[in-house]
């Protein structure tokens, strides 16, 4: 069972990670055309040879970034994904509607009866 | 006299499990914690030498997590390494398990004790809070104590990482899988005796303690009260 | 005991304890530290099985379990192999694959039959005509399978623990010694493992010099330095059964599966010893050379009385030599080499005057009585490579030793990726490339000569030790010549016009059946595998893959290395399922209040890892139970246990920022002291998760999860943050907190005696509420919701508490006639509001339009997760539509939740969730419908178990108090 170095926990057996698909930047979901957002949500690259991907330490319920050569099944580098992304996402619309927080949710009695204490 | 664990309004989740064993129960912060677990003390403390198992869960806990959380716990005078997965000794007994760079869990003593937890908790507010938020570790997880010459054999059966004493020093931490549970194991010997703190989701704290005592039947090991793993602590050495 | 030898034979016997056991139904006598096959050859019975297809007799061929002529039934337990297994007094063995008795085995008669079976018959054979199919899956069924199970055979304890050596050492033979003792050296823990009982591997059995002394020596001299060692654990009767990535290997001791981590691995699993191949190959009395020398050395056992020994090598001289000095005439030594070299041995065979004939093979082996052992051999000049002069002679004999050639035993070189390629000097499959972190010595990397072995041995785990961490002194030097060359005949196949000269003993196939395969075209080796089966019976190949590949090769022209040869894959050897299986670890998990709701007579159910209670009552009066729980809830009060459900922390200055990303509803002018709808959706703008969300504080949200989703959206949670870096931390605090919702009109009378610091009236603590305060002395919150529909207060207090509050409440609750109430209540209760629960009335591809949430979507937010996928859907045409419907005629036959709803002979959705509802006196239920069926008055067709179609009318949603009076009060 292969051994995963996490940047965290140190070298540890497989099965105590998840694998968190390809790391891929996020199109801008206002500003992409139908068809790049399409290939965001159902597509994977799939690359034979090194690629770069989420996994999660159950455990800790800690996220890294591996990369790893997917022919030779090798583990080449793992690290803390503030090496990617140290800046703070913002999420802007092309047409900000006058009041970007509406009262289209007021609060009770215009309420809708939102069904709550889900169960499953 | 023994208490009853039902006439507490806080209760281990454990506590039918050492009721069954003939326990003794005494007044451990607000919980009938098992002292004895229906040995005399020094018959426990003999078995804890070798492999026993004991429920910490009447013991102080707590936990602050955020980025700030390093630089909110020295402000309060708290010492907590720069390294993780490691715990580090306070001067009142405290332990602090520093499980990431933003995650401190603080462990309080055998004897129920826990001034910097106290300090801590007295300091910290939801108004305030700045990068460090509490973790109400009391209820989030269970706190059980294996200890004895063959914890580590017990432990090989359950876990797979290597937590022999040579390979796992003193204050290690492993936050790993332990018989299926996300888990942290510290190592925490007491006395002279080889010890691990092993904490999990409160949930499975029944699964789990008898998944001990099944691993732990091939070495005789038994549960041990609270009485047993404070007296390997010993009288306080005069020298070293 | 007709064919033991005296004292002191037999390295493993301990003949001061006599074993009694049975086999086929009579009485046998052995010693202690017998096998089965070597007491029942004690005693003169050679016949332990019959073959697979043709049913032929079989005896012990290999005698080390490398082989499958010799398995059998021991109890309840089919297929332990009598050649590894000791006898136990009382034991009971029957052999397997038969029908009538062992002798006389009716289905020898398939053996007539050979020639309507060819090799892949059963493609060909049975198309037509379709009718007889299950008369011949009825007849294949009886006539296959090996052994049998006992449904009602006791449990065994099976567990697994974990090892982690710095070096690991697969084999306890000269090579395997050597490493473990030069790794020890180097400091560090080794361990070294054997699938035998006795350390020693060929030094146990084999032959080296002409007195035959040389192997106790090296023995004695490796064992005392192997004990001298006390960083070397030893652990025999284990068999390495794979290996896995990473130097993680499996070994198999008893009922145990260790499961070992090594850092540095040395494989000196020797060579496995190959047949000769030549008509009626097979017969009781025909056995490998090294099985020979097992049964005289290891368990003194004179394996027969006039021995002829085919031998194409050194070794077989040394057979010759042990079968004469055991007191075994040895008619002759056939020498297949026409010009075969002198040495020690070959001398000291004809210092004994053994009779030798050179550039020779046994070309027939002549049957004793109905094939149940061999009467003589019949020896024919070699002519050319596989055939031999027309005339043989025959030389009367009741044994015949093969030592004709190796092959590496290298299953686990193959398992970790390793190179092998032929080496045609050798006429051997030899090692080529070993990955990294693993080192082989002895006849597995060629090193034949006894002194190579040990010099190999030696390198190897000191270079395993460096390899692990632990450098010490020079390299040992490797200066013996490995003796490879000369060891294996080049082609012992022997093609007999009467064929039964057998390439695979397992699956009964011949020279010609392989041929026949090639002729048809099968002549890559990966295809004429699986269309033959070669090498796919029990032995996985350890005979039948080397000759199989000189026969593709020759047919193909390909040179043997270009032909290749098949790879291995765990398991090595045999495994039970209990091996694999137990101990297993199924973690539950117990809410505060498990015990109370045992007490109570809850008849509990899983969720996910949880238990909860369904309902309270037994099993006979589950519906009247479930029945009287929604009427007490819905008249005047109920208590049900909710502390399953997720709850997460979400906190810091971007608590609100991040809540408004994450979900689907708007939360940044959220209220403190309110609660909100929460609902989730993927990428793909499908629906994964909903609860509520409370604000305590503008930076401080307390959000609940379904109890599957919990740890899932956790995880998605850090995910997102990971990649957007908000200044805001979030803390799974699910089962830190145990909660009850008590519900029903009398829920507020109930509760508030309890309360302090909390007002719980209708102005002060209104619909949609949150509060904190004391229930009972136990701090709590306090979530006004409403799933249910009625009246009602969510309590969450620290897990430690939640047995005393449930305690307190039901005690509070009791003079109201309070009753706890189960899941299937509350299921029911929600669905007469019309309460979708996800994962029930939700599946893979509900979006918020098709499930009617398009409510709390709120679509003019800078951002949520799947926010362009929505607006995609809501751009599109809808297909689907989940409604509320109805089936008011009492005599209909009531639907079950996924059956169809059908329109003609189309499908057009399905039922998610259905109930009778008391309050309401009709059906109702949840069900998807094509989106033209969807409007209220519809009528749509529900197609019931037995077929009938039960029409039943769309309706608005909720079905009960649609003002929501109720739950508002």
């Amino acid at each position: 069972m292969k051994i995963i170095n996490c940047p965290l926990n140190g070298p540890r057996n497989a099965q105590e990670f998840v694998h968190g698909g390809e790391v891929v930047a996020h199109p801008d979901p206002h500003r992409c055309s139908d068809a790049e957002w399409a290939d965001f949500v159902f597509m994977e690259e799939n690359r034979a040879g090194v690629v770069r991907e989420w996994w999660c330490h159950v455990a800790t319920a800690y996220w890294f970034i591996a990369e790893r050569d997917t022919v030779k099944d090798e583990f080449l580098r793992t690290y803390d994904p503030s090496e990617l992304f140290r800046d703070r996402v913002e999420f802007t619309r092309p047409d900000p509607p006058p009041d970007p927080d509406p009262p289209l949710d007021p609060d009770p009695p215009l309420d809708p009866d939102p069904p709550l204490d889900k169960e499953a | 006299m023994s208490l009853a664990p039902g006439d507490h309004l806080r209760r281990s989740f454990l506590y039918r499990e050492l009721a069954a064993l003939d326990a003794l129960f005494d007044e451990v912060n607000g919980h009938a914690a098992a002292m004895t677990c229906g040995g005399d003390t020094a018959q426990e403390i003999a078995r804890a030498r070798s492999l026993g198992l004991c429920d910490l869960s009447a013991l102080r806990r707590v936990g602050y997590k955020g980025w700030n959380t390093a630089a909110w716990l020295a402000a309060q005078g708290a010492s907590m390494g720069a390294e993780s997965n490691r715990a580090y000794a306070q001067a009142d007994g405290t332990r602090i398990a520093r499980l990431a760079p933003g995650e401190a869990l603080l462990l309080g003593t055998l004897h129920g004790g826990g001034a910097l937890i106290d300090q801590l908790g007295a300091a910290w507010s939801m108004a305030h809070a700045d990068g460090c938020f509490q973790v109400p570790r009391e209820d989030v997880s269970c706190w059980l104590s294996v200890s004895g010459e063959h914890a580590a054999a017990m432990f090989a059966k359950l876990c797979g990482v290597d937590l022999r004493p040579a390979k796992f020093p003193l204050h290690a931490i492993a936050q790993t899988s332990v018989a299926r549970l996300n888990a942290i194991v510290i190592r925490r010997d007491v006395g002279e005796t080889l010890a691990y703190d092993l904490l999990t989701d409160i949930a499975s704290a029944v699964y789990l303690w008898r998944a001990l005592l099944d691993a732990m039947a091939e070495f005789d090991g038994a549960p041990v009260g609270l009485a047993a793993i404070r007296g390997l602590a010993g009288p306080q050495p005069s020298e070293g | 005991m007709p064919n033991r030898m005296p004292e002191p034979a037999g390295l493993l016997l301990d003949r001061s304890e006599t074993v009694e056991f049975s086999f086929e139904g009579r009485t046998y006598a052995g010693y202690k530290g017998d096998t089965v096959a070597s007491a029942l050859l004690a005693n003169g019975v050679g016949v332990l099985s019959r073959s697979f297809k043709y049913h032929r007799p079989r005896g012990p061929l290999t005698m080390c379990g490398q082989d499958s002529n010799t398995l059998v039934q021991i109890g309840h337990v089919p297929n332990r192999l009598a050649d590894q297994t000791t006898v136990a007094p009382g034991m009971t063995v029957r052999a397997q694959n038969y029908w009538g008795s062992l002798e006389n085995d009716r289905l020898a008669l398939l053996g007539l039959l050979h020639r309507f079976m060819p090799v892949g018959f059963y493609y060909k054979a049975f198309h037509k005509p379709r009718a007889l199919w299950p008369l011949w899956e009825k007849v294949i069924r009886r006539l296959t399978g090996l052994g049998t199970i006992a449904p009602d055979a006791p449990h065994g304890y099976f567990d697994k623990a974990y090892l982690f050596p710095d070096v690991l050492v697969v084999g306890g033979g000269p090579a395997g010694l050597a490493a473990a003792i030069q790794a020890a050296d180097a400091g560090g823990e080794v361990l070294l493992v054997d699938e035998n009982r006795a350390l020693g591997g060929a030094l146990n059995y084999a032959r080296f010099d002409a007195d035959g002394a040389l192997a106790d020596q090296r023995k004695a001299m490796l064992l005392r330095e192997l004990q001298a060692r006390p960083n070397i654990q030893v652990m025999s009767d284990t068999l390495c059964n794979g290996w896995y990535a990473d130097n993680w290997l499996a070994l198999v001791r008893g009922n145990r599966l260790y499961k070992v981590r090594a850092r540095a691995l040395v494989l000196a699993t020797g060579s496995y010893e190959q047949p000769l191949i030549f008509h009626n190959n097979d017969l009781p009395g025909v056995m490998l050379g090294s099985a020979v020398q097992r049964l005289i050395k290891l368990y003194g056992v004179r394996p027969g009385s006039r021995a002829v020994v085919a031998t194409a090598n050194s070794d077989g001289y040394g057979v010759a030599l042990d079968l004469a000095q055991a007191g075994v005439e040895v008619a002759c030594i056939v020498d297949l080499r026409a010009d075969p070299p002198a040495d020690e041995l070959t001398a000291a065979a004809a210092r004994r005057h053994l009779p030798v004939l050179v550039g020779a093979t046994v070309w027939e082996a002549e049957p004793e009585g109905r094939n149940m052992g061999v009467r003589a051999a019949r020896i024919a000049r070699i002519t050319g490579e596989g055939t031999c002069a027309a005339s043989a002679d025959s030389f009367a004999c009741d044994l015949i030793a093969m030592s004709v050639g190796y092959t590496p035993a290298a299953p686990l070189v193959y398992q970790a990726r390793g190179r092998v390629r032929y080496d045609e000097e050798s006429a051997m499959f030899a090692l080529a490339e070993l990955p990294a972190h693993i080192f082989a010595a002895g006849s597995l990397s060629g090193a034949f000569n006894l002194d190579a072995a040990l010099e190999e041995g030696y390198r190897a785990g000191w270079q395993a030790a460096g390899d692990a961490g632990f450098g010490f002194g020079p390299e040992p030097a490797c200066v013996n010549p490995k003796d490879a060359v000369g060891r294996t005949h080049p082609w012992p196949i022997f093609r007999h016009p009467k064929g039964k000269d057998f390439v695979d003993f397992d699956e009964d196939l011949q020279v010609h059946d392989l041929e026949n395969a090639l002729t048809e075209g099968y002549e890559h080796i990966e295809l004429l595998k699986r269309f033959t089966t070669n090498g796919m019976g029990p032995s996985q190949g350890r005979h039948a893959s080397v000759p199989a590949v000189r026969l593709v090769s020759k047919a193909t022209g390909a040179a043997m290395d270009e032909t290749g040869n098949t790879t291995s894959r765990p398991p090595v050897g045999q495994v039970k399922i209990g091996h694999l299986a137990g101990r297993a670890f199924e973690p539950v998990r117990y809410t505060a209040m498990h015990f109370r709701h045992l007490e109570l007579g809850a008849k509990m159910m899983p969720a996910g890892l949880w238990l909860r209670p369904e309902y309270y009552g037994a099993a006979p009066t589950r519906s009247e139970a479930i029945r009287a729980e929604v009427k007490s809830v819905r008249e005047n009060v109920g208590l049900i246990d909710v502390s399953t459900l997720g709850g997460l922390e979400v906190r810091g200055p971007d608590a609100a920022e991040f809540m408004n990303r994450m979900y689907t509803f708007a939360y940044l002018k959220q209220p403190v002291a309110r609660a909100r709808y929460v609902m989730m959706v993927d990428i793909g703008g499908v629906i994964v998760d909903d609860g509520i969300a409370c604000r305590w504080h503008d930076d401080h949200f307390y959000v609940t999860a379904t109890t599957s989703g919990a740890d899932a959206v956790y995880r998605t949670m850090l995910w997102y943050n990971a990649q957007w870096r908000l200044n805001v931390d979030v803390t799974n605090v699910t089962a830190a907190y145990a909660a009850v919702n008590i519900a029903g009109p009398q829920s507020r009378a109930v509760l508030e005696p309890l309360c302090e610091g909390v007002d719980l009236s209708k102005e002060a603590f209104p619909y949609m509420g949150v509060r904190e305060g004391h229930v009972a002395g136990i701090p709590a919150l306090f979530l006004r919701v409403g799933f249910v529909g009625e009246l009602g207060y969510e309590v969450h207090v620290p897990a430690s508490y939640g047995e005393a509050l449930w305690d307190a409440l039901m005690a509070a609750g009791q003079s109201h006639g309070m009753r706890p109430f189960g899941v299937e209540a509350q299921r029911l209760l929600r669905l007469e509001k019309g309460h979708i629960i996800v994962s029930q009335d939700t599946d893979g591809l509900t979006t918020p339009h098709e499930a009617d949430m398009a409510w709390a979507i709120a679509g003019k937010k800078p951002f949520y997760v799947g926010m362009r996928s929505v607006s995609l859907q809501a751009e599109g045409r809808l297909t689907r539509k989940l409604v509320g419907f109805e089936i008011t005629d009492r005599a209909a036959p009531q639907p079950k939740e996924c059956h169809l709803v059908i329109r003609g002979d189309e499908i057009t959705g399905r039922v998610t969730s259905v109930a009778f509802s008391e309050a309401l006196e009709k059906v109702i239920g949840l069900a998807y419908v094509a989106s033209d069926q969807a409007d209220e008055g519809s009528t749509i067709e529900i197609k019931v178990d037995g077929g009938e179609r039960v029409p039943a009318a769309v309706v608005k949603l909720p079905f009960y108090d649609p003002d929501g009076a109720r739950q508002e009060m």
